[in-house]
């Protein structure tokens, strides 16, 4: 017989509050690997092009800062970033808004992608037919299955009109879907600036591959002191700040932020408001215990147990949940990112909270009397 | 309730107790405030219990005995005046001194016994061994012990909300003795007991102070139990008198 399994037995012996703070601590658990893990997803969608691009590095115009809203820099230069050391390949990509017919004679933006046929960074994945190369035929754009909706249901082969240019779907790709609700296209670049109705001596970015070991920041260095109308930055690097610019411009952060708070504030609730209940509950048997000697130390550590154990509980009910909702509702659309570090943080998280829960009921424990006892109560 | 000391007047010297005794107290005051009044409960107390005695403390309601008994399970300090329990004295011991005599050499029995809700006789029994840092092994099979020595062992694994009063109160019994006290502090241990119960438990208490050798002092209202006696004070204005209850009163036929 241990002080722990004393504290378990007395906090298991009352079921009705004890499921009421599993609930709670299962719903914080629940709460924020889907608020976190949603944001994460979005977060991933920011920086999504530049992720699977597999360029090292991305050059844009100076100050650059979402992939999506690129300002045009002179095709030209590509000869001066390849002439940088330690820089292996470099291939231009233009990206910009346009409009797409649909069938019903609505209209829908779209995001327009172009790149050589030829290239071998920020090509579109997932294709259904695994081969970039059908982007050469006459007219080809590739559109994501995702945004079919959207789209109104592209078939490969199928025409439509973009910026009022006539192009064909040639294939389909899976899962390429960015922040803006606005779908992807990817086409050649030549077809781009036609649809874009773009300057074909300008592009977006040039996507740079560097030499097997070589230092990327120090590249990134010599292009901005070479070109400095340029800005150069590590893919990682721009993938974190097309994600900042959303996070700062539009408070997604703080939005997501104060929801996962509230879920933790809500276990707080739960867990401190039982152990409260509980220590009122049984005011006499813990004065009956500090009548037998018992410490402030050892009533502390009975709470502190109790606690633990709700965060463990409650916890595993939690995860238990976050993996449905995962499996029901993460689609590519809304993707639920849970990490490890996001699935064990949350029960640390909350791990925390419980402790901080038995503060209160600890600090009224202690006023308890063990004279109590000894008054015919 | 919420009491405050009116005093605390320590003396200098108080090394050894004046007497043999399991207790002993010398001129012991106490009083507390309530709102704007001082109530003296205690007024100069003398007392002292032999060794391996059952001494049974009386009086009406209000008179001071769970003053008195609050002071002996060293959950009160006396505001003025000398009490010594198993050696120490009581006026010179810390907080943390108090506590570590509480828990190592003096057994509670309650009123409303105060048995851990959830836990079984068992686990109740070991739970005051759990606070002394005995390893659970070893608990388990003492509180086996003392359940035996109760007549409870059928009843270890049960749950205590299934066991009748009496059998509560044994329960609490045998927790008072897990930590093998020298000195047993009951109070109204048969006030919420039936009449056959209450005989029972004190049967039981008169039984296990011969067989482990231990002392007793019964805080009671109950005259049915006074038989079981050694020795009976009766509480009055603050202050013990020895007394010896009128024979009609005993129902000796309790007696074991």
């Amino acid at each position: 017989m241990s002080l722990d399994l004393i504290a378990i037995k007395t906090l298991c012996s009352d079921r009705g509050k004890l499921a009421m703070a599993v609930v709670g601590v299962a719903f914080s658990v629940i709460l924020v690997n889907v608020q976190v893990g949603l944001f994460l997803g979005l977060m991933r969608k920011a920086g999504m092009l530049v992720d699977y691009s597999q360029a090292d590095i991305w050059v844009g115009h100076q100050r650059m800062h979402n992939v999506d809203f690129a300002r045009d820099v002179p095709r030209r230069w590509m000869h001066r970033i390849k002439a940088v050391p330690q820089v292996e390949r470099v291939e231009p990509l233009l990206i910009g808004f346009s409009e797409m017919t649909l069938p019903s004679g609505s209209f829908e933006s779209v995001v327009v992608v172009g790149l050589e046929p030829q290239a071998t960074m920020g090509r579109p994945w997932n294709l259904d037919s695994d081969d970039w190369r059908v982007v050469a035929r006459c007219d080809a754009v590739i559109v994501d299955a995702f945004d079919s909706d959207k789209l109104e249901a592209p078939q490969v082969g199928e025409l439509r009109e973009i910026g009022q240019v006539r192009v064909r779907v040639v294939d389909q790709s899976r899962g390429i879907l960015g922040f803006l609700v606005t779908p992807y296209v990817f086409t050649t670049f030549s077809r781009a600036t036609q649809l874009l109705h773009r300057d074909p001596r300008h592009c977006s970015y040039f996507l740079v591959r560097v030499e097997p070991g070589a230092d990327v920041e120090a590249v990134c260095q010599q292009i901005r002191e070479r070109i400095p109308d340029l800005d150069a930055y590590p893919a990682a690097t721009y993938s974190r700040i097309s994600q900042q610019f959303w996070m700062t411009r539009t408070g997604i952060g703080l939005s997501f932020g104060a929801a996962t708070v509230l879920g933790l504030i809500v276990g707080l609730v739960m867990v401190g408001q039982t152990l409260q209940s509980m220590v009122l509950d049984r005011r006499s048997e813990f004065a009956a215990m500090k009548a037998m000697g018992a410490t402030h130390h050892q009533l502390f550590r009975i709470l502190a147990a109790q606690s633990t154990f709700l965060a463990l509980v409650g916890g595993l009910v939690g995860l238990a949940g976050v993996i449905l909702i995962h499996q029901a509702f993460s689609t590519p659309r809304a993707p639920i990112e849970t990490p490890w570090w996001l699935t064990s943080g949350s029960l640390g998280l909350v791990t925390l909270i419980c402790w901080l829960a038995a503060l209160v009921p600890y600090l009224h424990l202690r006023r308890i009397d063990p004279l109590l006892v000894l008054q015919g109560n | 309730m919420a009491f405050a000391s009116v005093c605390t007047v320590r003396p200098p010297d108080a090394a050894s107790p004046p007497e043999a005794g399991v207790v002993v107290m010398r001129g012991v005051c106490k009083s507390f405030i309530r709102g704007r009044n001082v109530t003296e409960v205690l007024r100069g107390v003398d007392l002292v219990v032999p060794q391996g005695s059952c001494t049974f403390l009386v009086g009406p309601s209000g008179c001071g005995k769970s003053t008195l008994l609050s002071i002996l399970g060293c959950l009160l300090t006396p505001d003025r005046g000398d009490a010594w329990v198993l050696g120490q004295h009581l006026p010179s011991l810390d907080e943390c001194g108090r506590q570590q005599l509480r828990a190592a050499r003096i057994g509670f029995v309650f009123q409303r016994f105060h048995l851990l809700r959830g836990l079984t006789a068992l686990e109740n029994v070991a739970a005051p061994l759990a606070l002394a840092g005995m390893p659970p092994v070893a608990a388990r099979r003492r509180a086996a012990e003392l359940l035996e020595a109760v007549g409870l062992a059928d009843h270890a694994a049960s749950d205590i909300r299934r066991l009748s009063h009496g059998q509560c109160q044994r329960v609490a019994l045998a927790r008072a003795l897990a930590n093998d006290p020298e000195l047993i502090l009951a109070d109204e241990p048969t006030a919420a007991l039936d009449e056959t119960s209450g005989r029972q438990v004190m049967e039981l208490l008169h039984r296990l102070l011969s067989e482990f050798r231990k002392t007793a002092l019964v805080v009671t209202h109950d005259n049915r139990i006074f038989p079981f006696a050694d020795r009976i004070w009766r509480m009055e204005h603050g202050q013990l008198f020895p007394w010896q209850p009128a024979p009609l009163a005993m129902p000796l036929s309790l007696v074991s």
